[in-house]
């Protein structure tokens, strides 16, 4: 539909098209440098007011930014890393996880644990007022757990609490109420399990369950205002969907003097460009979303490294190895898999994101010093693996392995597509020829959880909460093996582990249920269902004025102890305006950061 | 007269409904669960076997075309109400007709991933788009429609050399390409705009269309001046331009009324299309400028395997493009009557 009348021809088009050549050439060389700019030195930190005091300050906004966006703020509903970011603010829970990842109480201020691990009787803080100005009861905590747990309700963390006593009744619709969940008194509330179990207390410090206001009713509706006792409330159309979220502090929060911050932004759907473009403005304060080149940028600047830091190790990479399929049906096959992967390479594609992993627990996961045994990278023992399961390769001359090509499924993800690189030239040198296909994220799990599916592929799994059976039970044991969608993506199946797993979950004496969880570690090392190769974590850089921000929290950007500690610039200061980032401080940005290029700082 | 249209808008909707019905085979039989979607990969398969349920995936795909195409449109009450006691529920409904007591609805369903109506999120986003798309085309045929008359009537100068160098780069400059250079020059270091959004008020929308209606603009006049600068070139060579000039007309009469408005045949055709083609969404420019259009929705409904939300993006894309053909043939057929 386009043109079909004829151009030029003959001399007086050969010339020009020369000329227009020259021009195009030109203005992709003005192009070029355009983009070349972008690449350009970074701008410099923004100082901190009162560098030396680290008495917090009261007041300012912190603005956070993701190429993402949240589609539900309700804790019982389906969410994502981002929105847990502002569920955490929004919603207090009966406890909570330290910095060290380890349980403490929080609406709770006590709780008392009997009946040999099957029962948690919680005792209330009085006095806790919600975001409606309603004060936290019992009632309150059973209403928000049933509706939770609600069969209508899409939580798809529900099986989490099935050990609930009622809960097949409930979940039935045999039971109008829960009733491992009951009430006694204003301020105590018990939570009743059919068998012990150790990991109930990290279990319950997801949000799933956390206490919301009356206002969200006894069943999930999606229109329910989010609305619960968190140190940071959602201010009427505070939410643009797609856009941006505004939290305010709860005035009323029930730890004294916190949070600090007036208030908490996020905008959504944010370019990585455009993120940085903020953040050396002054318009962002903290960059997590960043392209490999300028995370290399900002970690090798020696202004920017005292600002920049990593999130705790949680998650786990490797390869899952489908136990029913050829060949990784064959244990020995799956061992030269574990042996011959160079985890180093690994590290080194994104060393300030990677951290090598040989075993089932990441860095950031209580107990995982205990786990000595792991697989390690041994070439000549994975070809010795190979040869005692048959297929023997001989590097030389590049004869033996296994004779067929095995499909590598994976999907569009700038890091994984690397490494499903590196693995296939690792596995090269061993006889097994990898081949590589590039599928959507629906298909690739499909392909993945599916009985019969993928024979390898790249297994990638966070644990739930910081237990080891937030990852020995989904992962590896046959419970978790499903008729038509399994999570245990290796289908490995091996009843002394799932033995010594089971026990573990009721086991109260820690010593003995990190012995449990190590004998389990090292049959699956063993048998290698996985063969592990590293942990990932964001890496993220604050400007100098964001204080109190840990990015290695139990919880992503947790921003519930940051305070904000920017100077006003010159200009500001000139005019009356308030310091970027405080309260009112409106389009102050931009003033801040035409201030700053002007040497202001 | 009459019947030529009703005959062009049963196509259209004839069109409209196999759009409809092949996007839903295809989700249907598409790799990928959209309840494990919804639950997210580490949910339990007790709990993705009961979010498929609450999701209506466990029936049949013939069942829910059916059930779907049943309650796209149908009559129900003047208001549509979120939880009527009678139990028929019109809470996704939109209500496009007041007829007496009752209304015309449409019914979409409700997205997996967004947990509202595909009708609200919809309503929600088609006014952006259409403002994009319209601010688009208009930078299109405006930069295009006039740097095509230009080369054409200076055809080998040097005016039409550049403006030919230059629509050249336009067609080849890869959209993202434009939108960052736009964005890292204007926004970031002119600082006369903002780098994205979408703003709050009327004044805040239109300074923030202002760089992605351009980005459209760019490849979109880069075709139009060729298409313009070819017809021109050719147009201005006519015997009865000629005529109009020894007749007296001013040079600027006869390029404007008699060439230029022949010329604007094909790139009225071509903007049509280009408009309905951005209806459905400019996902790239979109993407960047964080426009929140529909493009930016659709695809994230195809990645997430959101069939609802898929379905209903499918419908007001091709109900846009049918009606925009049609209104291209009616506005062809005023600028050159041999075209009735």
């Amino acid at each position: 539909m386009r043109s079909t009348r004829t151009t030029l021809s003959g001399p007086a088009a050969g010339r020009s098209s020369e000329r227009s050549a020259r021009a195009v050439l030109a203005l992709a060389i003005g192009a070029q440098s355009a983009v070349a700019a972008c690449l350009g030195p970074l701008a410099p930190p923004i100082p901190a007011a009162h560098e030396a005091d680290d008495t917090p300050r009261r007041g300012g906004v912190l603005r956070l930014a993701s190429f993402q966006d949240v589609r539900t703020l309700d804790p019982a509903a389906p969410t994502d890393a981002l929105a847990l970011q502002a569920e955490h603010l929004l919603y207090a829970g009966l406890v909570d996880l330290d910095e060290h990842a380890q349980v403490v109480g929080d609406l709770a201020e006590r709780w008392e644990v009997e009946d040999d691990g099957r029962t948690y009787r919680f005792f209330l803080r009085p006095g806790v007022l919600m975001h409606d100005g309603q004060e936290l009861t019992a009632e309150d905590v059973k209403r928000s757990a049933e509706r939770a747990l609600h069969p209508a309700t899409p939580d798809p963390n529900a099986a989490l609490f099935e050990d609930l006593l009622g809960y097949d009744a409930y979940a039935g619709l045999r039971a109008d109420h829960l009733d491992g969940v009951r009430v006694e008194g204003r301020y105590a509330v018990t939570f009743r399990l059919r068998q012990p179990d150790v990991a109930f207390l990290p279990a319950l410090a997801t949000h799933t369950l956390r206490p919301l206001c009356r206002s969200a009713g006894d069943r999930y509706v999606d229109s329910w205002a989010p609305c619960g006792a968190g140190p940071f409330k959602l201010p009427p159309g505070g939410w643009q969907r797609g856009s941006r979220l505004r939290l305010v502090r709860h005035e009323g929060y029930f730890r004294a003097g916190r949070p600090y911050l007036d208030a908490v932004e996020w905008t959504f759907n944010v370019q990585v460009a455009a993120q940085r473009f903020r953040f050396e403005d002054g318009a962002l304060d903290v960059l997590r979303d960043m392209t490999h080149a300028d995370e290399a940028r900002f970690v090798a600047d020696p202004r920017w490294r005292p600002f920049g830091g990593a999130e705790a190790d949680r998650s786990i990479m490797g390869e899952s190895m489908n136990t029913r399929v050829p060949p990784f049906d064959n244990v020995e096959i799956r061992r030269a898999v574990a042996a011959a992967i160079d985890r180093e390479h690994y590290r080194m594609l994104k060393p300030a994101n990677v951290t090598v992993l040989t075993q089932l627990l990441p860095p950031g996961l209580p107990w995982r010093e205990a786990f000595a045994a792991g697989q390690r990278y041994d070439y000549p023992a994975a070809l010795e693996h190979m040869r005692k399961a048959g297929y023997p390769y001989d590097p030389a001359t590049g004869v033996g392995g296994w004779p067929e090509p095995i499909v590598y499924p994976l999907y569009d993800q700038g890091l994984l597509v690397y490494t499903a690189q590196l693995l296939q030239q690792d596995l090269a040198k061993i006889g097994l020829r990898i081949e590589l296909r590039l599928v959507s994220w629906p298909a690739f799990l499909a392909l993945q959880q599916r009985p019969g599916g993928a024979a390898l592929s790249q297994g990638n799994w966070e644990p739930d909460y910081p237990d080891p059976s937030s990852v020995f039970e989904p992962l590896f044991t046959t419970r978790s093996i499903g008729a038509d969608v399994s999570y245990n993506t290796s289908f490995y199946s091996n009843p002394r582990v799932d033995d010594l797993v089971a026990r573990a979950r009721g086991e109260p004496d820690s010593h003995r249920r990190a012995s449990l969880y190590r004998e389990a570690n090292e049959i699956v090392c063993d048998d290698a269902p996985w063969a592990f190769a590293f942990s990932y974590h964001a890496y993220e850089v604050r400007q100098p004025y964001v204080r109190g921000f840990d990015p290695a929290s139990a919880w992503s950007m947790d921003a519930s102890g940051a305070w904000i500690d920017r100077a006003r610039d010159a200009l500001s200061r000139a005019i009356g305006l308030p310091a970027p980032g405080e309260a009112g401080a409106l389009a102050g940005d931009r003033v801040a950061g035409r201030a700053r290029r002007g040497g202001a700082w | 007269m009459t019947a030529h249209l009703a005959r062009r808008l049963a196509w259209c909707a004839a069109v409209v409904w196999a759009a409809v019905s092949i996007t839903f085979a295809v989700d249907a039989l598409l790799p990928g669960d959209p309840a494990r979607m919804f639950a997210g990969p580490e949910a339990r398969p007790a709990d993705v076997a009961r979010i498929r349920q609450q999701l209506g995936l466990d029936r049949p795909p013939l069942v829910r075309y059916g059930l779907f195409m049943r309650r796209l449109v149908h009559l129900g009450p003047r208001a549509a109400d979120p939880t009527p006691p009678s139990g028929a529920d019109h809470g996704t409904c939109a209500v496009v007709l007041s007829i007496g007591p009752t209304a015309l609805h449409v019914d979409l369903g409700k997205s997996f991933q967004l947990q509202q109506p595909v009708a609200r999120a919809i309503a929600a986003r088609l006014p952006r788009t259409l403002a994009l798309a319209v601010a688009g085309v208009l930078v299109q045929i405006l930069a295009g429609a006039g740097a095509g008359a230009l080369a054409g009537l200076a055809r080998g100068s040097w005016l039409d050399r550049v403006l030919v160098g230059a629509s050249l780069i336009g067609i080849s400059a890869p959209t993202f390409v434009v939108a960052l250079l736009l964005q890292y020059v204007l926004a970031y270091r002119l600082r006369l705009l903002p780098l994205d959004g979408f703003g709050s008020t009327l004044g805040e929308h239109a300074r923030c269309i202002v760089l992605p209606a351009i980005t459209l603009g760019v490849s979109g006049a880069a075709y139009y001046t060729r298409i313009m600068r070819d017809e021109m070139s050719v147009l201005v060579r006519q015997d009865w331009i000629r005529t109009a000039r020894a007749k007296g007309a001013g040079a600027a009469r006869v390029a404007v009324r008699h060439a230029m408005r022949n010329a604007l045949v094909p790139v009225t055709a071509a903007a049509g299309l280009d408009f309905g083609a951005l209806m459905g969404g400019a996902i790239v420019t979109e993407t960047v400028f964080r426009w929140p259009g529909l493009g930016d929705l659709s695809v994230k409904a195809t990645l997430n395997r959101d069939g609802p939300l898929l379905v209903g993006c499918v419908i007001v894309a091709s109900v846009v493009v049918v009606c925009t053909n049609v209104v291209v043939d009616l506005v062809c057929a005023g600028l050159d009557p041999r075209t009735r």
